[in-house]
Parts: C-alpha cells; sequence; structure tokens
C-alpha cells in the first residue's frame, strides 16, 4: 500500500464523518425544539409574522427536504446571511472578520507550550528525581488539572494588579502600554514591529490559558521520552565511544525525544477548537469560538449551523495532517491499519 | 474450559467453615462499624417499606447528634450547640468523626482482603497480587486514591458534612428560621434564614464580607465562608461534589460501557466492524464537545428532560454519548493485543461461542486498561461540567455547582472576598490531579512497562 492510496483512503474515510457531523448540527440545531423563526423575532410576534419568516426561510417544507438542502448548502459553503448577531450581512464575511483572531490566538497557544513545556519537560528527564524534576513534573500535573476558565480569571486578576503582586512588576506597561487587558489584539499591520508586538502581548494571556493543558502533556510525555532515550543502548554506545555530553544532548537525544511527542502536538489542535470557545468568552476575544457561543445564546441559527460545520471542517484536516506528519517522521507506521 | 476441581478445592464456604476465626474477626468488625449508623439504615428500610412509621433512632453522625447552630449568649456561653462548645468546634469535630469512620471502613474492607489472601484463597498466588503490592510502594497513585476517596465521601455524606442544610440555606432560606441573640435589644430572637443571608454577603469591602473559618452577625459559623448573596459556602461545595460526581460517574459508565463493547467487537471481528466504529468515532467527537454541550444544553433548556436531575440527567446522557470516543480509541490497542494471544484461538477451536470468549478471555485485560482512563475522563467531565455553569449553562441555579462559584466571585478575587472563586477552583483542580494521578497508579500497576503515552490523557484535560 502505498502512500498515495493510504492518504486516498484516509480522505475516503472523512467524508461520512463530515457528512455525520453536517447532519447532527442540523437534527440540533433545525430539527429540534427551537424554532428559528421565532428566535429571530422575538416571544412577542404574532402568527402572520412567523409564517411569513418560515415562508421565507423555507421552515414550511418537509424536514428531509430541508434536510438536504442544508447539507447541499453547506457542502457547497452557501451559508446565508445571519439573522441576530449581525443582520443582514452574509455569514461568510461575519466569519471571515473574526477568523483572523482565533487563529493568532491559536497559533500562539501551539508555539507557547512548545517553547516552556518541552524544554522543561527534557530538562527534568534528563535530570530524574532532582529537586528540578520534582518541581517541573508536579507544575505539569497541576496544570493539566487547572481548568482553563479558572486559570483565565486567575491570570487576569493577576496581570491587571500586578504591581501588588509582583513587586512593582507592572504588566499593562511593560515593553508596550496596554491598558487594556481583555479585547481583542490589533491586528491591523503586523508588519510593524510595535503592532506586532502589541498583538502579541494582548494575546499572550488568553494563549498561555488555552494551551495550559498542551503544557502540562508536553512536559510529562518530554520527560518519559527523554528518560527513555536516555536509558537506551544507542545512548550508552555513544557515551562509550567518547562523545561528549553535549554533543550526547543535542545530537543524538533530543531528535529521537521529539517523535513522541508530535502525536501529543497536533492533538492539541482539536483540543484548541473547544478550548476557544471558553478562552475567547473569558477574555472577551471576538473570534469564531466567542461568536459560536453567541451565536447559540442568541438563537442565530444559521450562523451557528456555518460554525459547527466549519469546525467539523477543522478537526477533519488536523486528523489528516497528523496522520501524514506521523508517517514522515515515524517511519515505523505502517499503512495497514 | 471446564477444569477438573481438584481435592483440595471444594469452594470458599467450606474453607471458612474449616477455618471459622479469621472471618469471624471481619464481620465482628463489621457490626462494629455498623452500629453507629444503624440508625440510619433502620430509618432507610421503614421510610422504603410503606405502611410502617419511620423509626427514628439515633446514629453518630448526624447533624442533630452534634449540633453546631447555636447563639452565644454574652457571658460567652453557647446555647445550642453540641456541649455547649463553639460552632467551630462541634463542626470541625463531626467532619472530623465523618472522616474517622469513612476511613474506618476502607481499613475493614482492606483488611478482608488480606484476610482472604492470606486463609481462604486457593490459589497462593494470582496477577492481582502483583498489581496489588506495586501499588503499596507507589506514593503518587496512592495520593491520587486518598483524594478521590476524600472526595467521594465529600459527596456521599454531603448532608452531615455542612454547617447548615441545603434546604434551609440555599434552596427554601424564607422558610427557615435562624435563632440568634440579638445585642440590640438583649435577647433572643429568632429571623428567617434569608434574612440573615442578606446580612452575611460577601461583596468584597472588609464590612461585607464572611471570609474563610468566621462567624457572621446571626451566630452562624461558616468554615469557607459566605457566597455573594451570603448563602454558605461549604454546603454549597459539599452538594456541588455531590452533582459532579453523579455526572462523572453516571457518564463515565455509559461511555465505559460503550466504549468496552464496541472495543471487543471490533477486536474480535476486526475488518468492516472496526473500519465502521473508526469512522463514528471521528465522527462522534468532530464537533467540539463544549459547543456540542452548549448547543444542546440550549436548545433543549425548558423541555422535560432538561428539569430531570436540575439538568443533571441530560449532560450524563451527552456525556455518555459523546464521551466513549476517548475511551474506545484508547482501550482498542490492548484489545487488539489481546486477541493475538494463543489462548483466543485454543478457546476458538474448542467451539466457545464469540460472546463468551469475549467476556471471559478478553473483557478481563480491556477493562483494567478502561479503568486507566475512566479516571481520566472524570477529571475531564468534571471540569467540562463547572465550565458549562461558568457560561451559565447546564446545572440550573440554585443547585450548587462548583463553576457557579468562580463566575459570581469572580469580580471579587482581588478583594477580601477572594474566596468565593479562588477555592472552587482549586477544589477542583485537586480533584481532578487526583484523579489523574489515581490512573497514573492504576497504570503502573497493570502495566509497569508502559510508557505512559497518553493521546487521550489531553482530551481528558481539555475543554474547559
Amino acid at each position: 500500500m502505498s502512500r498515495l492510496t493510504y492518504f486516498a483512503k484516509r480522505i475516503g474515510l472523512m467524508i461520512p464523518v463530515v457528512i455525520f457531523g453536517t447532519s447532527l448540527t442540523y437534527l440540533i440545531l433545525y430539527a429540534g425544539p427551537i424554532n428559528p423563526a421565532v428566535a429571530i423575532l422575538g416571544p412577542s410576534a404574532d402568527a402572520s409574522q412567523i409564517r411569513a419568516i418560515e415562508q421565507q426561510l423555507g421552515l414550511n417544507q418537509p424536514l428531509w427536504a430541508q434536510y438536504f438542502d442544508f447539507l447541499g448548502r453547506m457542502f457547497t459553503l452557501d451559508f446565508g446571511q445571519s439573522w441576530v448577531i449581525s443582520p443582514n450581512t452574509s455569514i461568510v464575511d461575519v466569519i471571515a472578520n473574526r477568523f483572523p483572531r482565533t487563529i493568532w490566538l491559536g497559533f500562539w497557544a501551539i508555539l507557547i507550550p512548545l517553547f516552556i513545556g518541552i524544554p522543561l519537560g527534557f530538562h527534568a528527564g534528563l535530570n530524574p528525581n532532582s529537586w528540578s524534576d520534582y518541581i517541573v513534573s508536579l507544575g505539569g500535573i497541576v496544570w493539566r488539572a487547572a481548568p482553563n476558565f479558572w486559570l483565565a480569571v486567575i491570570l487576569l486578576v493577576g496581570l491587571s494588579n500586578s504591581e501588588q503582586y509582583l513587586f512593582g512588576f507592572e504588566w499593562k506597561t511593560f515593553l508596550v502600554d496596554t491598558p487594556q487587558l481583555i479585547g481583542a489584539p490589533p491586528l491591523n499591520d503586523l508588519t510593524d514591529p510595535r503592532q506586532f508586538l502589541e498583538a502579541f502581548k494582548r494575546i499572550l494571556p488568553a494563549s498561555f490559558v488555552l494551551g495550559s493543558a498542551s503544557l502540562g502533556n508536553e512536559l510529562r510525555i518530554g520527560r518519559t521520552a527523554m528518560l527513555e532515550t536516555k536509558n537506551s543502548n544507542y545512548v550508552e554506545m555513544a557515551r562509550a565511544k567518547g562523545v561528549s555530553d553535549r554533543l550526547l544532548v543535542w545530537k543524538h537525544m533530543f531528535r529521537n525525544a521529539l517523535i513522541p511527542l508530535v502525536p501529543v502536538i497536533t492533538a492539541e489542535a482539536g483540543l484548541l477548537i473547544g478550548g476557544s470557545v471558553i478562552v475567547e468568552e473569558v477574555f472577551s476575544i471576538n473570534g469564531i469560538g466567542r461568536l459560536g457561543f453567541q451565536a447559540i445564546i442568541q438563537g442565530d441559527i444559521p450562523l451557528a449551523a456555518a460554525l459547527t460545520f466549519i469546525f467539523v471542517l477543522l478537526f477533519v484536516v488536523i486528523n489528516i495532517v497528523q496522520d501524514f506528519l506521523y508517517t514522515i517522521i515515524d517511519p515505523r507506521v505502517s499503512f495497514e491499519e | 474450559m471446564s477444569q477438573e476441581l481438584t481435592q483440595e478445592d471444594e469452594g470458599i464456604g467450606s474453607r471458612i467453615r474449616s477455618n471459622p476465626r479469621p472471618a469471624l474477626i471481619w464481620m465482628v468488625g463489621a457490626l462494629a462499624l455498623l452500629a453507629p449508623e444503624f440508625g440510619a439504615i433502620v430509618q432507610l428500610v421503614t421510610t422504603t417499606v410503606p405502611g410502617v412509621g419511620v423509626v427514628e433512632l439515633p446514629t453518630l453522625l448526624t447533624r442533630e447528634l452534634i449540633p453546631n447552630q447555636g447563639y452565644q449568649l454574652p457571658n460567652g456561653n453557647w446555647q445550642g450547640t453540641f456541649l455547649g462548645l463553639s460552632p467551630a468546634i462541634a463542626w470541625t469535630l463531626r467532619v472530623v468523626l465523618i472522616y474517622v469512620y469513612a476511613f474506618a471502613w476502607l481499613a475493614w474492607l482492606w483488611y478482608g482482603y488480606l484476610t482472604f489472601r492470606r486463609n481462604y484463597r486457593f490459589a497462593d498466588w494470582t496477577p492481582t497480587d502483583d498489581r496489588i503490592d506495586r501499588l503499596r510502594d507507589h506514593r503518587w497513585g496512592q495520593f491520587g486514591f486518598v483524594v478521590v476517596f476524600v472526595f467521594v465521601m465529600f459527596a456521599m455524606f454531603a448532608p452531615a458534612l455542612g454547617p447548615t442544610t441545603l434546604q434551609s440555606n440555599i434552596i427554601d432560606p424564607y422558610s427557615y428560621e435562624v435563632t440568634y441573640y440579638d445585642e440590640e435589644v438583649s435577647e433572643v430572637s429568632t429571623a428567617s434564614v434569608g434574612t440573615a443571608n442578606l446580612a452575611a454577603q460577601s461583596r468584597g469591602t472588609p464590612d461585607q464580607n464572611v471570609g474563610l473559618w468566621s462567624y457572621d452577625e446571626y451566630d452562624r459559623f461558616h468554615p469557607a465562608g459566605t457566597v455573594t448573596n451570603g448563602k454558605d459556602m461549604f454546603t454549597f461545595l459539599v452538594f456541588g461534589a455531590r452533582i459532579s460526581l453523579f455526572i462523572a460517574l453516571s457518564a463515565t459508565l455509559i461511555a465505559g460501557g460503550i466504549a468496552l463493547v464496541l472495543a471487543l467487537v471490533t477486536a474480535y471481528y476486526k475488518g468492516l466492524a472496526d473500519l465502521v466504529t473508526v469512522v463514528a468515532s471521528d465522527a462522534f467527537s468532530s464537533i467540539p464537545l463544549l459547543l456540542l454541550l452548549i448547543m444542546l444544553s440550549v436548545v433543549l433548556s425548558g423541555t422535560w428532560i432538561s428539569n430531570l436531575y436540575n439538568g443533571a440527567v441530560i449532560l450524563v446522557l451527552i456525556f455518555g454519548v459523546f464521551y466513549w470516543p476517548f475511551y474506545w480509541r484508547t482501550i482498542r490497542g490492548p484489545a487488539f493485543q489481546t486477541v493475538e494471544n494463543e489462548w483466543i484461538d485454543a478457546a476458538k477451536s474448542y467451539g466457545q461461542s464469540p460472546f463468551t470468549l469475549m467476556r471471559k478471555h478478553i473483557a478481563p485485560y480491556v477493562v483494567s486498561y478502561l479503568l486507566i482512563y475512566a479516571s481520566l475522563g472524570l477529571g475531564g467531565i468534571i471540569i467540562s461540567t463547572s465550565a458549562l455553569s461558568y457560561l451559565g449553562l447546564g446545572i440550573t441555579a440554585p443547585t450548587p455547582e462548583w463553576g457557579r462559584l468562580v463566575v459570581l466571585g469572580q469580580q471579587y478575587v482581588p478583594t477580601v472576598s477572594w474566596h468565593i472563586s479562588i477555592i472552587p477552583g482549586l477544589a477542583i483542580v485537586l480533584v481532578v490531579t487526583g484523579f489523574n494521578a489515581l490512573g497514573d497508579g492504576i497504570r503502573d500497576a497493570i502495566d509497569p512497562e508502559s510508557e505512559g503515552t497518553e493521546g487521550g490523557a489531553a482530551a481528558a484535560g481539555g475543554g474547559g
């Protein structure tokens, strides 16, 4: 089985997944107890208005006809218009407006744990059962168990009053002046270093919280991977041959210890989608996670459906990318399963 | 595979008859432990059997026997509390007694297992012995076990642990009264609990705050302070633990059951069954769980099912239906490995039916792996439930849920009322860490060679 057919098969398997996810969305949002027409007009609408809206949206069609219509529109990316959040604008515009913020948040939420978690985990693995190892391991464990929303609350409070808690270190004026802690980062012009710094500083707390679970996992798995590599035969061999410690760590151990981390890192990407809902809500960043939450709460059914469809697509794409990376990094993975 | 019974093995009953002493000692221990709570059992039985009036016998661990609610006269004496002790001491005494009692039962179970192992078991050695011995010096796993046990008891003895009751303090405060000593008119008077709560609010200013381990103006003791609306936070916490644990356990049972059945079927039949399950599990996890929970909570709000047990039942169903892929993915590997063994082929050639084969020869191995991830998943479900309450969905107010405390106290974190948000958060961290540690312990006991790669652990930590 060649790599190409393997991936063709993987992509083929993803089609039912997408269809199922979309059908489930339809079932919950359209066939459920909510009447979209009432959601648009509010509870004080009279029957004729409701009928008119139902006529307009095709809600008086039989359910199965509506369902196939819905599937067709989703797969052709024809999402229609938002009703409540921003009436009479096309959903594609609404989403495109907010998408960059979520990407920015997710990007740093993946990177920050990598640059903190892996080095610390490797350090702990190289010095097992030392004090620093215990502190790092315990930190990873607690970090993994802490709910994101609670961490976010604590971090916000800590940063807004940082001069009290951190011996006069004032976060708001650190590097660049950002008087506002919450809210969306400015993303108009990231090429300008000052702008970039400001955008980075504004997203940092949120990304840190969103990546907290990943950080804990990467710490832990980095530690075990390093421990195993350290005790493996080829390292003994290299040491016997007189390879210097530094070279040994950087050249031989580091690369091999990274292998088990790859699936972990990509698995986190899927988590970020779900996590972004609550993190964006706490930090009031108007990204697509928060948009999804608001759309559901306010009964903007088409928007909620479109967003859920996009989340399903993202999940599928991330899964395929993960498989792809895995086959590249670890040639021992077979294509048989 | 019927085994020829050997001469020595005549069943456990006869083994006990031939050497009854250790078993008798163990039974006497059970009776001694049952005695303090005998009244509770009698009450339970007589309330469930119709036609018999409720028989009230004194039991050791109730708030009636060790009351902690009273009032203080100007000379410093307490009236109405246990032996005239101060409410703080009376309450502490009750809590300590409850936990001593719980741990005594635990010790009794352990002693029973050891007795069985020493005196009555037919086999000198089983693989389980090794697992248990491995756990004996696994401090981290033991820590997890103790934390989980304390949490479960916290939920189980909730009515007796709280300094006041759920009904009178949280659900229906205006129907109950509190007796206190009124200093303005220098006499003992009563007020409704609701009025007293209004005076005991924690709102971030030093004169409007009831912090940890303090009394309010109505002589009521608050071990964990009060919430923004003056309700007692410790009572809130114990009943919140109850509902969290109920959701996590029931959902894990459902999801774990589905995952186990699917793992057995896919491992045994492979091929198409496996492929279909792979697609189904991807499909079920393709929508972010938190978003799905939000969607279903909103869509189903106001329907009859969302009102069962204050919204807990619907959460259990959602978690149960959508959490199984997480478990199934983690136990699929062990199930496949188990099927590869030779004894499976042997059993097949004996003509054993697939069902019996799965139940007897595959399931025991897979269940032990399921335990590891169930422990992790429990933590994940607790976090997701509290995240939902934080967003104002899921468990409906006024039913206690830890996540709601975080959002209530959010604005007061930098002030003197910091306890409202911080304590529940720390409690969640501790409980989830406990479940994770227990999972680690079980993993090292079952499979000391395993390297601890956990793709699934991430799923347990995320979403909240």
